[in-house]
């Protein structure tokens, strides 16, 4: 891979983003309902009221120049104020998004570091026990909604036996490593069981499709071990899938998840979304989306570069 | 999850300012505290039921819950909806005083003498100049607040000395007790020249209240510990408040609540599902408050033509099981006839009623020209009785509710099909009128000017109901500070509403409290002014 075509791609992102963001922006005014709805509930706001913030929010202009004082503002680093708490939305954003990164994050390792072995061990004794076994517990993982498991878990855990807390970030006044850690294994478990389940099929029938290959059968042929066959040979290839598959999911670091956090009254993005969403919070929610779709675009296109890096016979043209 | 917070209005009701009002609803100070004597420590926690948007009591869209335990008003409302003094000394009156009409009978004046020697919790003296520059901070066009009611209807604000600030009214309303004073009242010597939308108050608030914010975490908790400073002793003279410490966790979810009230880390909890109120009974205390809210169906006037036929109004009123919607809804809510809610003394017990009687109701519909046609379904030519019925998705009460109506009216062949909207959708249909049918329910709370529900310009009428004879009704009703008179008018008006069927109300709403036998001195609050109105005198035993 060149360098220039490096610089290519990367350029080509720009205005991907862009366009992401007129969409975005679209999507959100279209919507039925407007910011002010979350007071036009109230029969004491007067109508003088009304008008006074809508011209606050500037809500009154086109939908276009809307978008474009947003844009300006946008790359001048001002990402606006949030319409229902009036703090500035990159101080609304990046106080969530530290216990987002630390659930999600940890998930996303703790899948990663399960979900492979379990994809190797499955593929490798196909039609074994243990795959059966495997398999079993995968298509429980993908079926059984995320938030039934989590409220068994609170119901066995945190009520029957009263080893975990029920939910939230930390104790008031604790948030000690320890403290963040008991109130992360839940939710932390609960999130990674689905994409482990998920991510350990993919990487099962990768490497089957792989071990199935002639330079598998070359590689046995000349008396290498199979554990050597397995993880220096198969492995390896077929894990080239599973990038893509994980990069993703990366997206998810950023951008919270939404049951999880809701059932274990996690303080992330996830819930900040949906709150901003109820009360149709502009400014929030074009800050939201723009991290995810940022954080999208990074990952697809590190993930194009890892392919090329670790498959030579990709080329970037 | 409970996304209608916002219609629970932050005003509460005045049972009026006329003399007979006022002798038989005034409670002293006395009275409220005139409760069991509490010990000092200990830590409540509670579970908020939305994320908090702001602390500032003016600029929330929410009730006031935690704000009420930092922010105090000149008055406010007590268990049975009656003002008490909290930074005033007395709730003026006509007899005491302290309210008085002009000569011309088109405007009034109403002083309040302030209580001596309060404090912010800053240290600060509290005198009517923090009166003053609350009017002034809300009249500030500039200031993004999310109620300014009351505001315009003030002409000035005198402050002749320290303890005494005299309202001017340009107007006479017997609803003035729910003015800002009664929500909460500024420091203007914190807030002097901030830019009220964005300052630091929002997330810690300066108050004379028994607690002061000390952590606010967004999405996790809120933190209030005892303001040292605070004014009130109770009878032993032991300063108040008696709690250390309250702990808000904020716990959108229901499930999440439930989850956590089991497993003991929440001590008090309100808006209780009604279904999860069984599985709580175990472990807690379930408290109904009955609150100024009730459901009800309403036609789309300018929806389909079949709604401005009495005859068909009065077969739906017919159809429909009352009784089964409280049932369905386990039990709680009780059955009404009229949307004046019963605490109100003008409330009219014997307004006409419709009785469940489908077959009344067929006979009313074959009167009106609609006859059942070969798939049920009854239709007059081309004009065919189905109908869309929307309700708030996701509610899981008024969904229960929905079923009920939806087979009591295909009892009589009329066919009703879901069309429920979560969110902002749901209310701009509400207020748009974008529905055939909606059913859904109104928490007034307020001094009820319901003219903003049925009259013509009203702001929260999505009907499409015009009837200048009953705004010409809600119009006097809203200028009179006679009681006797007040009566009379609101019987006029319930009349009005039962014999033209404008809306059907079914069942009233209680909300439902789930606290921990350990926390003494609880006491509900049927208003607007929440719960948390009187947290000083709060304790927790063992």
């Amino acid at each position: 891979m060149s360098f220039g075509s490096f610089i290519r791609r990367l350029l080509g992102t720009i205005p991907l983003i862009l366009g992401i963001s007129v969409v975005l922006f679209s999507i959100i005014h279209l919507a039925p309902g407007s910011p002010l709805d979350f007071y036009a509930d109230n029969p004491n706001v007067t109508r003088e009221a009304l008008e006074q913030m809508r011209v606050a929010f500037g809500l009154d202009k086109p939908v276009p120049e809307q978008y474009v004082r947003w844009l300006w503002a946008f790359l001048n680093g001002n990402w606006g104020i949030s319409f229902r708490t009036g703090q500035p939305v990159l101080e609304v954003i990046l106080e969530r998004l530290p216990a987002t990164l630390i659930l999600s994050g940890s998930a996303f390792l703790l899948s990663l570091a399960i979900a492979i072995p379990i994809g190797v061990l499955a593929a490798t004794r196909r039609y074994s026990k243990l795959d059966t076994f495997f398999t079993f517990v995968s298509f429980s993982g993908i079926s059984i909604p995320v938030f039934w498991v989590g409220l068994m878990a609170q119901l066995v855990f945190a009520i029957w036996l009263g080893w975990l807390p029920a939910g939230g970030f930390q104790t008031v006044g604790n948030g000690s490593f320890m403290d963040v850690l008991t109130h992360m294994v839940m939710p932390v478990c609960i999130l990674s069981f689905a994409t482990i389940a998920g991510w350990s099929r993919y990487v099962r029938a990768s490497l089957i499709d792989v071990i199935g290959q002639d330079y598998i059968r070359t590689a046995r042929a000349k008396g290498q071990t199979p554990r050597k066959v397995i993880w220096r040979h198969a492995v390896r290839n077929a894990l080239l899938p599973i990038v893509t598959v994980v990069a993703l999911d990366i997206v998810q670091i950023v951008s919270g998840a939404v049951i999880t956090e809701t059932i274990f009254s996690w303080p992330g993005i996830g819930r900040l979304f949906v709150e901003s969403m109820d009360g149709r919070d502009y400014p929030v929610l074009m800050g939201l989306m723009m991290i995810s779709s940022f954080t999208m675009v990074a990952a697809n296109f590190a993930a194009d570069m890892l392919y090329a890096v670790i498959d030579p016979r990709v080329r970037l043209a | 999850m409970l996304r209608d917070r916002t219609l629970l209005l932050r005003r509460q009701f005045l049972q009026g300012i006329g003399a007979a009002a006022f002798a038989a609803g005034f409670i002293g100070p006395q009275a409220v505290f005139a409760q069991a004597i509490g010990k000092r420590g200990g830590t409540l926690t509670i579970a908020v039921p939305y994320e908090v948007d702001t602390l500032n009591t003016f600029s929330t869209g929410f009730l006031a819950d935690i704000q009420s335990v930092v922010v105090e008003g000149l008055i406010a409302p007590d268990e049975d909806a009656k003002y008490f003094p909290v930074l005033a000394t007395e709730v003026p009156t006509v007899e005491n005083g302290g309210v008085k009409l002009s000569a011309d009978g088109k405007r009034m004046d109403i002083t309040f003498k302030l209580r001596p020697n309060v404090t912010w919790s800053d240290g600060a003296p509290f005198t009517s100049e923090d009166v003053k520059f609350t009017w002034m901070a809300l009249k500030d066009p500039k200031f993004i607040a999310e109620s300014k009611e009351g505001v315009t209807e003030i002409d000035a604000i005198e402050t002749p000395d320290p303890l005494t600030a005299v309202i001017r009214f340009n107007t006479v309303t017997p609803i003035w007790p729910s003015g800002f004073f009664s929500r909460g009242i500024l420091p203007k010597h914190a807030l002097e020249g901030k830019d009220l939308n964005t300052d630091g108050y929002n997330t810690k608030p300066l108050g004379t209240g028994p607690f002061v914010i000390t952590e606010f975490k967004r999405g996790q908790y809120v933190v209030a510990d005892r303001n040292p400073r605070y004014w009130r002793k109770d009878k032993d003279g032991t300063q108040l408040p008696y709690l250390d410490r309250m702990v808000f966790n904020l716990v959108p979810d229901a499930s999440a609540m439930v989850t956590r009230i089991r497993a003991g880390e929440i001590l008090l909890a309100y808006n209780i599902p009604y279904g999860q109120a069984q599985a709580l009974s175990s472990s807690m205390e379930i408290i109904k408050n009955p609150i100024l809210s009730w459901q009800r169906l309403d036609f789309n006037f300018k929806g389909p033509a079949a709604f401005r036929d009495l005859k068909v109004r009065q077969a739906f009123a017919h159809a429909i099981n009352k009784d089964a919607i409280a049932k369905a809804l386990s039990g709680f809510p009780f059955v009404v006839n009229s949307p004046v809610s019963k605490q109100f003394d003008y409330h009219d017990p014997n307004v006409r009623t419709y009785a469940f009687d489908p077959a009344k109701a067929k006979a009313l519909l074959d009167e009106a020209g609609y006859v059942v046609g070969s798939d049920g379904v009854r239709a007059k030519g081309a004009d065919k009785m189905a109908y869309r019925i929307t309700v708030q998705a996701g509610n899981s009460a008024d969904e229960t509710a929905q079923q009920v109506v939806m087979a009591n009216l295909k009892a009589v062949g009329i066919a009703l099909s879901p069309d429920n909207k979560t969110g902002v959708a749901f209310r701009e249909a509400r207020y748009k009128g974008l529905y055939d049918l909606l059913y859904s329910r109104w928490i007034t709370s307020a001094d009820p000017q319901y003219s903003k529900f049925y009259g013509t310009e009203g702001s929260n009428n999505g009907t499409g109901f015009s009837s200048p004879k009953l705004d010409a009704l809600l119009d006097t009703a809203e200028h009179t500070i006679d009681r006797a008179k007040l009566k009379e008018i609101f019987k006029e008006i319930q009349a009005f509403l039962a014999d033209e069927v404008v809306t059907i109300p079914t069942t009233s709403n209680v909300s439902l409290i789930a606290k921990s036998a350990k926390l003494k001195n609880f006491v509900p609050n049927p208003t607007n002014r929440t719960i948390f109105n009187n947290t000083a005198a709060w304790y927790l035993e063992g």
